[in-house]
Formats: structure tokens, sequence, C-alpha cells
């Protein structure tokens, strides 16, 4: 069996699915079991009495196999997230922690140096630290120096659908990393998830591609083979790439040969 | 009664209420929130004990849907 490990944690599915942006919770969780994602993003949120439906807690807690995976989203220094993260942890009972800090809105690009001042300090208190970067190896190299279960590079922009925009940095990522790359952000289509786990991710990470979609849980679905069949075709050896022909049948002439 | 501030917004309270009475009053799971009272997490066991003050700052956090 081919397994996804993060920290002590093993996931058969390669898939990680975000529950933003889902019409109603009922599509969501449809979502999520058609993903057959075993880790599963949520956002910390005020209480709102006037929303009760916001609450996803229940809801997944009531769906087997799944584990949660915060994230920090709404902080903009790396003492927020640390925050984020101690409280999302006393409530999800995972050590598992996504470090998002993306101060400006019109972008929401991550910040490197408050990102990898929290996850330094997340990894030592023990959290199983998921930061979402830029598709920076540089970066990359340095998180998993100090302690990160992964890195998670984004494909282009969040929620944007322009796919595999950093593909040759995430290339060198994947090169020199010696813990699981996952492709988070930017992801449009289930042949760019096929793709992302071809060149080597340990897993993409989809959320707006199958929120927005006209049939959730049909797309869940679609990115759940996608991922599944790239992962394989990473296994088996992709046949390298030559600039010349190299023929498939004999090239003996017969038709109208002379014998 | 008391005046709380609850997730940014005034709140009244009976003197003496402890975090689990705050909950009911809001009408709050609370299996399903996290709580802050002036910057300290309030585990779930420490709840009913732990009354709460003139212009205490209470967060109640619930995961909510997000990538």
């Amino acid at each position: 069996m081919d397994f996804l490990q993060l920290g002590s944690y093993t996931f058969s599915s390669h898939l990680i699915l975000g529950t933003g942006k889902f019409s109603s919770a009922t599509v969501m969780l449809e979502a999520v079991r058609a993903s057959g994602a075993q880790l599963v993003t949520v956002a910390l949120r005020r209480f709102n009495r006037d929303q009760p439906a916001d609450d996803l807690f229940s809801p997944l807690r009531a769906v087997p196999g799944i584990t949660l995976m915060p994230n920090t989203s709404g902080a903009s220094t790396a003492a927020e997230a640390v925050r984020a993260a101690n409280i999302a942890r006393e409530l999800s009972g995972s050590p598992f922690i996504k470090v998002e800090i993306h101060p400006n809105p019109q972008h929401l690009m991550p910040d490197p140096i408050e990102t990898f001042e929290a996850c330094r300090i997340l990894a030592k208190e023990g959290f199983l630290v998921m930061p979402y970067i830029a598709a920076d190896p540089v970066l990359a190299k340095r998180l998993e120096e100090v302690g990160c279960a992964s890195v998670m590079p984004l494909g282009s922009a969040i929620g944007s659908g322009q796919g595999l925009a950093t593909v040759e940095m995430l290339n060198i990522i994947i090169r020199e990393s010696n813990i699981p790359v996952i492709v988070d952000a930017g992801l449009r289509s289930p042949s760019e998830a096929a793709l992302a786990m071809e060149m080597g991710c340990g897993a993409v990470l989809v959320n707006s591609a199958v929120a927005v979609s006209d049939n959730p849980p049909a797309m869940a679905e679609a990115f759940a083979e996608a991922v599944s069949a790239g992962r394989k075709a990473f296994k088996a050896g992709l046949m390298s790439k030559s600039s010349l022909a190299i023929a498939t049948s004999p090239l003996t002439a017969f038709l109208g040969a002379k014998v | 009664m008391i005046t709380i501030e609850l997730n940014g917004k005034q709140q009244i309270v009976p003197p003496g209420s402890a975090v689990t009475d705050l909950l009911s009053i809001i009408g709050s799971d609370e299996k399903s929130v996290a709580i802050v009272v002036n910057d300290e997490i309030i585990r779930p066991d420490k709840r009913s004990a732990h009354r709460l003050l003139e212009g205490d700052r209470v967060e109640i956090l619930i995961f909510a849907g997000g990538g």
C-alpha cells in the first residue's frame, strides 16, 4: 500500500480537501465522502448565533476516518498564527496545523518571513506543521530543516484556477525535499492534480475547484481518481523524453518489398 | 449584571456567571467551540469553574469552512 506519511500519521488518500466556498454543509459533506479525503482543512471563525450552520465541527466529526487540519487564515503575523494554532488544536484534537499567513487580500501570497517564524515555533511545540508557501525552493528547504511535516507550495494564487503556473519551481522543490510536497492552491482541473502527482508530489490540496463546480461531489470524485492515477504513474516511473522518434514497431520493409 | 466583551461586542451576563453559563445564554454547543478569556484558552474541564468578571474579553470560536 502506498501511504502519505505526515509525521507519525499515514493516509491512504493523497487528496486533501478544503471545506470553504461550498453552497451548504450538506454538499460539502457529500464532496468530502466522494473525495475519499482523510485530511480535511477547516478555518477558525468567531461564533455567530445568527449563523449556526457555519459550525462544521460536529458534521465533520460524524464522517468516519477524517482528521481535521485547521488553518491559520486571518493571521497576518507569526504571533497571531501561533495563537490561532493553539486555539485550533484545542478544538480539533489534531496536531495538524496549516500555517497560512497572507497579509494582502488582493493576491493572498504567503508572507515567507512570518510563515518561517511561525513554523519554527509550532514545530518545536509538537505540531505537525503544514506551511502554505510560495513555490520557493530555498524557503521549502529551510522549513524542512526546522521540522515541518510537509511543505505546501502554491500552484498559482488561491482560488485563481490558474493551475500549475509554478511548475519549474515545484520540480526543484520536489527534487530537493525529504518531506512530502503538497501542491496547495490554484488547481482548476483533475488533470492538473494528476500532473502534480506524476511530478512526485506527495498529495494535492483542492478546495475551490471542487466547491464552485456545478456538481461538487462528482468533481471531488474526479479529483480523487486523477490523484490516484497520477500517483500510480509516478510510482510506475514515467519514460524519459526524447527529441527523436523511437519506433514501437519493426521498421523492416515488407509491403512491396522484393523477395 | 456585569458587562463583558464577547467576540468584540458588549454582552451582559449575571454576576458570578461561569463560562458554561455564557454558552447557555448565547445558545452555543459547548463541544464545538474553543473559548479564550483575556488571551487564555479555557479548556472544557475548566469552563464551569471559570467565573467571568466585569470587562473580561471573551472569544468564542468555531470551525467554519476554509481551504
